[in-house]
């Protein structure tokens, strides 16, 4: 172990959480579409890159906890399912798509911020292949985080402003 | 008079030429008096695809009896379709709108024009006051006129200020829109209808274009068979009547698109077809394209595509080895899998080759409908008018000071909403108001239960402008009686942009009115006005609208400053920019190869093609591409919804060229609905043996989310995947509205799905199975161009 695997560990960390909140939203959302396909395809992403790490992690003998499921499913996916069907026909449904990009947003930032520490320490370390993981993923998780501001910026007016009618 | 019977012989007789020359007039027409009877013939264009054939319409009594192709038209030399041919007859229909409905005690009932418009405008205001404008959404069409889409913008973007107005060219041509934007900055197709008249090579994909734009096919196989055959190269999953005719035929796999473009893409780069001057001068991105297609070998696409590598080496090929190449793309593209991407990889096949802005050289995003170009041009789809970005604070001031209203009523916090979004809206109930005009989303979106679920809350007050009592209708509160093409005045703008001036022939029934008018006399009844307390809409006729879009729209790409109702009057069609540069309009685009795609000019910022991520306006800033095409690459990703246990087969939706969309036209004219009276599920052979399924037997097609059952047709149409036409839903069934016996639109089968970056829905990938219901007798009506096999 060493302090570059303590912050590999941490990076898979956060990918891995990430992946999971990606699951649990999209399922959360499933009348909101196009989230519930972009949250099911940025899960997948999350999830390899969490396994992309995984080399690295082994070089620096840093022990990682078993890999997620990838099939960006759980067993409670069907109840979420139906509950976000009958929830979306509230207009509260706004605001629960609009907490659920918060959170994710905070968190994709959080995944950024490691892959910035991974980045650096590739470059003080010469470690040519991490270099070019992070450059590749990093990228991956900035276009996710440009996601989540697209959509927040849709979603955050017809949430927030439109008023309650009888 | 009537000649041959047009339905039966689709396409005419060949009128043969050779490239470089004049494409042949050939005059069309079907006028049900004799000619000597007509008291005038009246300037217009057809309305029933994206061509926008220019013809007369012609008037006895009162009445129109008929059309004649006109001869010198750019666009058509006096040939018509069977479509334009016929369909005018729909405007005599007995069951026309006459007067306006408003429901009471849940039924349609007849009220006068003030009392239905006083029921829009009090809703409207109560609405106003107690949730703001964004409760408010707008559905249109790509049918109405290029006035009344510019009135509909003013109302619904400044007077209301509300980001949701949206047009069902949402359904057709926003990914044209999009992909143009991407490549080159802005919308507008860079080409002209008579780059096939000297094109060498021709590359349709995912365009059944004969079906289509039938007219375009008889401008293209004059060619095909003239001197000098350009050759051919066809990609769509049917044995269409392009395909038979192709050199290349590539039966891909529904929802495949990028992997073969990008393995073309591959050939064209492995074996040097590339322009290397204009792609290092010209453009910018191709390191990362080179990058993406490397990983695309013929093998591989041809697993991923189930089109042996050898047959996309030979389209390769003639694609790489022409020297005027013409590429289109169309549905099968836009409503499929990827479809951004997948248009985009098209503008890129054209971009390596250097073949664009030169006669014979283009590249067609398609248009479905015919006034699409100016549901996109008015800012009534998808970006601001005159094709400003909501992003550019710079566009988004101009236009408030053109429009003299304060900067920040124009919504401009997010990209104008898109239809399948409104929808979403009004599920959710944050959208209480919908006024849909000229469309049938109760047929036409995907997913029908939801979408009639949506339209029958009582929570939302559902305003339909249509000349029929649709199935969408008759879900409304108010409905509004409107006048059809050939019964009021304006223009509108084809998919090579060339502009007609449609003039009033005959007055509209009873008392429907324009489009144009309801939305003059809603702006006035709800006192919009501009800052200085005049009227929002300063104008009171069509031709005032024209001249204040023309303001709009000058120093923009789609310039219409040097046009006028005069200049367009008996002009055989003009394209634009029209301006002092070009005052007699404009051929081609880019013919300088500068692009418009500089920070301070470009339509939108772009998206990142996989997820639909609006790019920064500073991003964009750090790498202006400043008048170079942006070669953007994408990454072949299945489809979401794959053939799976109990649903094994592929739904392809699509069209017949009898009739136009949810044939509230077609179907009330005897020719066309003679010629495919009802639905039918084109099954391949392999598929109905399998399933014990014989040619006219009825079958049931279900997907998770709906069942329709229709006679099957067995075609020579890719194995795996089952065709049914879109235009049937329920007016003319006996049970009218809802499927209370045996549905048949298919979009109770399609998902809610639609692509990140033209939010373009998927029609074309749903997984269903289809099971026998009962024997039949032996041949489904359906209609011979579906069924025959394929013949080189």
């Amino acid at each position: 172990m060493s302090k570059v695997g303590a912050a590999l560990e941490e990076l898979h960390r956060a990918e891995e959480a990430l992946a999971d909140e990606y699951v649990q939203v999209g399922e959360r959302l499933a009348a909101e579409h196009e989230v519930w396909y972009a949250c099911r395809r940025f899960g997948e992403q999350c999830r390899l890159h969490a396994d992309a790490i995984r080399p690295f992690a082994a070089s620096h003998e840093q022990p990682l906890p078993p890999a997620g499921i990838a099939d960006g499913g759980t067993t409670t996916a069907p109840f979420w399912h139906k509950l976000a069907e009958a929830l979306g026909r509230r207009p509260e449904s706004g605001l629960l798509l609009l907490d659920s990009l918060r959170r994710l947003y905070l968190q994709a930032q959080e995944v950024s911020f490691h892959w910035i520490v991974a980045g650096q320490l590739a470059q003080a370390t010469r470690d040519r292949e991490l270099l070019a993981v992070v450059d590749e993923l990093h990228r991956e998780t900035l276009t996710q985080i440009k996601w989540l501001k697209t959509q927040v910026r849709q979603a955050a007016p017809q949430a927030l402003v439109v008023g309650s009618v009888g | 008079m009537a000649a041959a019977d047009r339905t039966a012989d689709v396409w005419g007789e060949r009128t043969p030429f050779a490239g470089g020359g004049d494409w042949p007039a050939r005059v069309d027409s079907h006028v049900e008096v004799p000619e000597s009877a007509v008291e005038r013939w009246v300037p217009s264009a057809c309305v029933l695809c994206s061509n926008g054939c220019g013809l007369d319409i012609a008037v006895a009594d009162g009445r129109i009896v008929g059309v004649r192709g006109h001869a010198h038209d750019r666009v058509n030399r006096g040939r018509l379709g069977p479509k334009g041919l016929y369909g005018w007859q729909a405007n005599n229909s007995p069951d026309r709108l006459t007067r306006p409905l408003v429901r009471s005690d849940g039924e349609l009932r007849e009220t006068s024009w003030d009392e239905a418009m006083e029921l829009v405008v009090s809703r409207s205001h109560e609405l106003l006051e107690t949730a703001g404008p964004l409760a408010f959404g707008f559905y249109t069409s790509g049918q109405l006129f290029a006035e009344e889409y510019y009135a509909q913008t003013k109302v619904a973007r400044a007077g209301l200020g509300t980001p949701h107005l949206d047009g069902n060219t949402r359904l057709c041509t926003a990914t044209a829109e999009w992909a143009l934007i991407e490549s080159f900055g802005c919308d507008g197709n860079p080409g002209s209808y008579t780059d096939i008249d000297v094109c060498d090579t021709l590359f349709l994909v995912g365009h059944n274009v004969a079906e289509t734009q039938t007219v375009l096919w008889m401008r293209m196989l004059d060619r095909l068979r003239g001197p000098d055959r350009p050759r051919l190269v066809v990609v769509d999953p049917r044995p269409t009547p392009a395909a038979r005719e192709a050199d290349v035929w590539l039966p891909i796999r529904s929802g495949t698109n990028v992997a073969l473009l990008n393995a073309v893409l591959h050939e064209l780069i492995a074996n040097g077809w590339v322009d290397e001057e204009f792609v290092r001068e010209r453009t910018v991105g191709f390191p990362a394209l080179e990058r993406t297609v490397s990983q695309y070998p013929p093998e591989r696409a041809a697993e991923l595509c189930g089109v042996p590598a050898e047959l996309i080496r030979d389209a390769a090929r003639i694609v790489g080895t022409g020297e005027r190449l013409v590429s289109t793309c169309l549905q099968g593209v836009y409503q499929s899998n990827q479809a951004t991407a997948a248009a985009v990889q098209l503008d890129n096949v054209n971009l390596l080759r250097g073949m664009i802005g030169k006669p014979g050289c283009a590249v067609f995003q398609m248009n479905g409908q015919p006034t699409a170009e100016n549901t996109r041009e008015t800012g009534a789809n998808g970006t601001l008018p005159a094709f400003r970005n909501f992003a550019n604070d710079a566009h988004v001031d101009e236009l408030a000071a053109l429009w003299n209203v304060e900067p920040l009523t124009i919504p401009r916090w997010a990209p104008p909403t898109h239809a399948l979004q409104i929808f979403r809206f009004a599920e959710e109930g944050s959208i209480r108001f919908l006024w849909i005009t000229a469309t049938n989303p109760a047929v036409s979106l995907p997913e029908l239960r939801r979408i009639r679920a949506i339209l029958s809350q009582r929570r939302l007050f559902v305003v339909v402008s249509d000349a029929f009592l649709t199935e969408t209708a008759e879900l409304a509160d108010v409905v509004l009686p409107a006048a059809l093409w050939g019964e009021k005045t304006g223009t509108y703008t084809n998919a090579d942009r060339t502009v007609h001036l449609s003039e009033k022939a005959v007055d509209p029934p009873g008392e429907a009115r324009s489009d144009f008018a309801v939305f003059l006399d809603y702006a006035r009844r709800m006192g919009f006005s501009d800052r200085d307390g005049d009227p929002l809409l300063a104008f009171s006729t069509p031709e005032q609208a024209f001249e204040e879009f023309k303001l709009v729209t000058a120093g923009r790409p789609c310039d219409y400053s040097g046009l006028s109702y005069e200049k367009l009057r008996g002009s055989g069609g003009v394209q634009w920019p029209c301006n002092a540069e070009f005052p007699d309009g404009c051929e081609r685009l880019y013919s300088d190869h500068r692009f418009p795609t500089h920070a301070e000019g470009c339509e939108s910022y772009g998206h990142d093609l996989p997820s639909g991520a609006q790019n920064e306006p500073d991003e964009y800033r750090a790498h202006d591409p400043k008048g170079r095409a942006v070669l953007k690459a994408a990454e072949y990703v299945p489809s979401p919804e794959l053939p799976a246990d109990g649903y094994p087969l592929l739904l392809d939706t699509g069209r017949t060229v009898f009739h136009w969309h949810t044939r509230t036209k077609t179907g009330r004219t005897p020719e066309l609905q003679r010629a495919a009276p009802e639905a039918w599920v084109e099954l391949a052979p392999a598929d109905a043996e399998r399933l014990g399924v014989a040619d006219g037997d009825l079958v049931a097609v279900e997907s998770a989310r709906g069942r329709i059952e229709a006679p099957a047709r067995l075609t020579g149409i890719r194995e795996g995947v089952v065709f049914v036409p879109f235009h049937y839903g329920y007016w003319d069934e006996p049970e009218g509205g809802e499927p209370n016996g045996r549905a048949r639109a298919a979009n109770e089968l399609t998902t809610t799905r639609w692509d990140p970056v033209s939010k373009q829905p998927v029609f074309k990938t749903a997984a269903v199975r289809v099971v026998k219901v009962a024997g039949g007798d032996g041949a489904a009506r359906v209609p011979a161009i579906a069924s025959q096999e394929r013949t080189r």
